[in-house]
């Protein structure tokens, strides 16, 4: 992860932006900055309006309220085709008629530069993709994984400051998602562009961002850096999103933590935090710092290189995984267990 | 905030040019009718009173809707196994069936309808061929009577029953079908009870566009039937030209209007809900023989099953049951082609006739209703007075049309498809009801018996079709690409002139292809704004068909039937040339 000095001016500023369609607001008073270089992505649930926010910074989408400033300058006024970013769609938008040449060459044409220094341009950036012999297909003529290098190719070419990414790795498969996580990583730094990406894959979000924006029905929910997101989620909505939790909500025990609980808020654990164990085993040097419960196990999940529990504490239900290792105990669904977790872990969460 | 508004606003804009045209030249004469027939100002039913109280408008109104109907029913039980047929057809084969659909479909009425004079005549095809056999002894009344209205009118709309059908069809999950089968439905029960009823929007759409179109039927009925197989239209025209009195004829016309307008309210205006409606199981009553025969014959499925194992293997080896199947749907296929396409075969025999009359099969080969047409300079004349407007009416209506399209196409739905509406009511509305409005508004201007006039007035028509072709093609367009482009700093009319263009051109395309059709071969709307002073190439043959049938038309005829064949060999190589690339880096990728 690479992080963004705080020195670095902000780039793109929203203030305070609705977007009314009809009565319902894709956008609800929405505020955000992004600094120079940051890689900043937007995740949320589906109907959340990230789709509509990456759409009012392009220009497609007119506020109903608020202002948009880029770099420092209000662009209420400035058409989509002024605004100078380069923008990779979820489905490509290759122009199916031209050839990946002419593609990637239309920026620099719309721009006024000469057919000669375009050509230059255009072979040193398929030569950066790896797609030199690929100059003269049609767009159908690749392959998935092919078509989106050329999508955020054509989006680079003309070196844009803003970036923006509308779910760019969703159409790929999984293997080849993970290849183009660590190429577009890459890119960003090379090119050092402010981008602004939109997605549904958590893994993706926590890869590749210096700072996450998690968006529920319109607003933020939360927005900071990826550990931070995953290890200090600040609402019950945001651990849940973010990976599995367990919120112990009048779980019959009480809970033990080094912090006062506040008002409003619930314990969340994580579940890789918690350990499995025999009820009989003895305890550890630490158990001091621990707290531990006895439950049943209702159900055990093996899962590749994981073992996920399912276990009843009272009538609270508790997921816990860990890794598979040697030697360790396997418990069925029935047998008794304790599970026990660090008092620092336990995390609280506004409900 | 203004500018996004302004923005949003200008869309619309665009369609501005076809509804000045349109309203200048139909909506508003229309709207002077429509009062007219109700006394305005004094406001009473008085014209409506007296067109109900005579006996003959009351008949000629029934026979319209009659005939309308018939041609509809027919067109359903001869359209639907062949859509069917079509539609399980390998998809080469079914290409190729659309194709000689679509063909007769393209090719000129007129010659159409001329050609079952030949087909029909006492000395046409069918009473010679009749005659040589042996099997009468003298012609048979073929022509000139309701039989003959409606062979025609069938093999003119046919190709408008069976392209909604098959594309319906087509889209209709054949999996479900099977999945039925697998549930224990007999092939026949899965087809009722699956299949037909996912088809009945497409029955519907067809049927609605046919009946509709079939009510302001003048030039085939004209032609083809008895004195007594008048239509609403026919008796317009017939009002219009001995005498003109507009309460009268305006009257006629909003009756005409009113029975289009009450079937598309009744079976079109939810045509939004039709998938819906059609999965919804039809009322039980109706369904009552269905389901009991297909119990029984599950019932009986039952007793069988333990014989079937044995069965499996002896059914093997009963192909023959299937091969007379599979030759008799084939049969079926082709003589529904061979009537759609026979007309256009034997005019262009015809035209090579020797003989100096209208004999079917010709005495002898020669070229000279050629030589007459191209050296009758009122023939020629004509061809040229309407390849000037067909020229003038494609470029107008293209680029006006393309425009409207592409402005609707961009605003909100609800006020797209009132607008859509309107300006597809000139091919909608019976063509001599379009016709009596044109006359009305190009005579406010002082068009009438002008070139312009004319052009005008095709324009309506053909705005009309371009719209349609163009926002097909539009609708299946992605909008992404366009704002692809702007992200590229392409502003609004170089996106247009670089992405959406060139994507959209095969419907561009598509779209002049019919309006210069349907340019072409106008009669109605042309006979009443020409003023007898312009002769276009349709009033000419209408005027030969009418009077003196010498074989010369069939040579007209026999070019005009080579035209969509041309415009479509036209589009496929702007099609196939929009993607030359693609076919040559293939190799390439291969190397
Ligand atoms: N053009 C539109 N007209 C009306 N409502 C819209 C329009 N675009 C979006 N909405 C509504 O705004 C809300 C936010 O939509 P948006 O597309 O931004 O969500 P999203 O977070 O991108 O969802 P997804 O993950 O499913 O793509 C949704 O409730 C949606 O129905
Ligand atoms: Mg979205």
């Amino acid at each position: 992860m690479h992080i963004v000095e705080f020195q670095e001016p902000v780039q793109i500023e929203f203030r305070n932006i609705t977007k009314l369609y009809g009565a319902v607001a894709a956008v609800n008073d929405l505020s955000l900055a992004v600094r120079r270089g940051e890689f900043l992505t937007i995740l949320g649930p589906s109907g959340s309006g990230k789709t509509t926010t990456l759409m009012l910074l392009a220009g497609f989408v007119a506020p109903s309220k608020g202002d948009i400033l880029i770099g420092g300058k209000s662009v209420a006024a400035v058409p989509s085709y002024r605004r100078d970013q380069g923008i990779v769609f979820q489905s490509y938008a290759l122009f199916p008629h031209l050839t990946v040449r002419r593609n990637l060459e239309f920026p620099l044409e719309m721009r006024g530069m000469k057919p000669a220094e375009r050509i230059k341009r255009v072979e040193r950036i398929l030569e950066r993709v790896h797609l030199n012999d690929f100059g003269d297909r049609m767009p159908s003529q690749l392959s998935g994984g092919q078509q989106q290098r050329v999508a955020l190719a054509r989006a680079l070419i003309a070196d844009p400051p803003i970036l923006l990414l509308d779910e760019p790795l969703g159409a790929l498969d999984r293997s080849l998602r993970e290849q183009m996580q660590v190429e577009l990583k890459v890119l960003h730094k090379e090119f050092a562009i402010t981008t602004v990406c939109v997605t549904h894959d958590q893994d993706e979000a926590l890869t590749l961002s210096d700072r996450i924006v998690v968006m529920r029905d319109g607003r933020i929910e939360q927005i900071d850096a990826p550990e931070m997101l995953y290890d200090r989620p600040a609402t019950r909505f945001v651990a849940k999103f973010l990976g599995e939790a367990n919120i112990l909500e009048n779980p019959g025990f009480e809970i033990e933590s080094d912090m006062v609980q506040p008002s409003g808020t619930v314990a969340m654990l994580r579940p890789e935090r918690i350990c499995v164990a025999p009820p009989a085993s003895p305890k550890r040097a630490d158990s001091h710092q621990r707290q531990s419960v006895i439950g049943t196990v209702a159900d055990m999940i093996y899962a590749g290189p994981l073992r996920k529990y399912h276990v009843r504490v009272g009538s609270t239900p508790f997921v816990v995984r860990e890794h598979v290792a040697a030697g360790q105990p396997v418990f069925r669904a029935g047998d008794e267990v304790r599970l026990e977790w660090l008092r620092s872990d336990v995390r609280f969460v506004s409900a | 905030m203004s500018i996004p508004q302004k923005l949003s606003l200008k869309p619309v804009g665009l369609a501005v040019p076809a509804f000045a045209i349109l309203l200048a030249v139909f909506g508003i004469p229309m709207i002077r009718l429509f009062l007219t027939s109700l006394d305005a100002p004094a406001f009473s039913l008085a014209n409506y009173e007296a067109f109900f109280r005579q006996g003959a408008n009351v008949r000629v109104l029934f026979q319209t809707i009659e005939v309308s109907l018939v041609v509809t029913a027919i067109c359903v039980i001869i359209g639907y196994p062949t859509a069917y047929l079509m539609a399980s057809a390998p998809k080469n084969l079914r290409t190729a069936l659309i194709v000689l659909v679509v063909i007769p479909y393209l090719t000129s009425l007129l010659v159409r309808t001329y050609a079952w004079i030949v087909i029909l005549g006492d000395r046409g095809m069918v009473n010679n061929v009749l005659l040589e056999l042996g099997l009468i002894s003298s012609p048979l009344p073929l022509i000139y009577n309701r039989m003959a209205v409606y062979v025609g009118m069938v093999q003119i709309m046919l190709p408008l029953m069976i392209l909604p059908l098959v594309t319906v069809m087509v889209s209709i999950d054949r999996s479900l079908v099977a999945a039925a089968r697998s549930m224990g439905a007999q092939p026949s029960a899965a087809f009722w009870r699956v299949f037909f009823p996912l088809s009945l929007p497409g029955v519907r759409s067809g049927s609605l566009l046919v009946f509709v179109l079939c009510l302001g039927f003048y030039i085939t009925p004209a032609a083809l039937g008895g004195l007594r197989d008048a239509m609403l239209s026919t008796f317009i025209a017939a009002q219009v030209e001995t005498s003109f009195n507009m309460a009268r004829t305006a009257t006629s016309a909003f009756i005409l209007l009113g029975i289009a307008a009450v079937m598309l309210a009744i079976f079109g205006l939810d045509l939004a809900g039709t998938q819906g409606r059609a999965v919804r199981p039809m009322p039980e009553s109706s369904w009552k023989p269905v389901r009991l025969l297909s119990a029984i014959k599950r019932f009986s499925n039952e007793l069988a099953a333990s014989y079937r194992a044995k069965r499996w293997n002896a059914k093997l080896y009963q192909a023959s049951n299937i091969r007379r199947r599979t030759i008799a749907r084939a049969v079926f296929v082709v003589s529904v082609m061979l009537f759609l396409l026979l007309p256009s075969v034997v005019v262009v025999i015809m035209s090579f006739s020797a003989g100096e009359f209208l004999t079917f099969p010709p005495p002898g080969i020669s070229l000279k209703w050629y030589r007459s047409f191209f050296d009758d300079p009122s023939w020629t004349g004509a061809a040229l007075t309407s390849v000037e407007i067909g020229v003038a009416v494609t470029i107008l209506s293209t680029i006006v049309g393309t425009l409207a399209a592409y402005g609707l196409n961009r605003t909100s739905p609800k006020l797209r498809s009132i607008l859509t509406l309107l300006l597809l009511a000139p091919i909608t509305l019976p063509s001599i009801v379009v016709g009596i409005s044109a006359y009305l508004g190009l005579l406010s201007f002082g068009l009438i018996g002008t070139k312009t006039g004319i052009a005008l007035t095709h324009s309506l028509g053909a705005i009309a079709y371009v719209v349609v072709i163009v926002s097909a093609t539009l609708a299946s367009f992605d909008r992404r690409l366009e704002q692809a482009a702007m992200s590229m700093r392409a502003g609004p009319l170089q996106t247009f002139k670089r992405v959406t263009l060139p994507l959209i051109r095969p419907g561009i395309m598509g779209g002049a292809l019919f309006a210069f059709l349907h340019s072409f071969d106008e009669v109605v709307k042309t006979s009443l704004v020409s003023g007898l002073s312009i002769r276009t190439l349709p009033l000419k043959m209408w005027e030969n068909i009418r009077h003196e049938i010498d074989p010369t038309i069939a040579a007209v005829a026999s070019l005009l039937v080579l035209l969509p064949v041309l415009w479509l060999a036209a589009i496929y190589v702007t099609w196939w040339r929009s993607r030359p690339s693609a076919e040559h880096a293939l190799p390439d990728a291969a190397a």
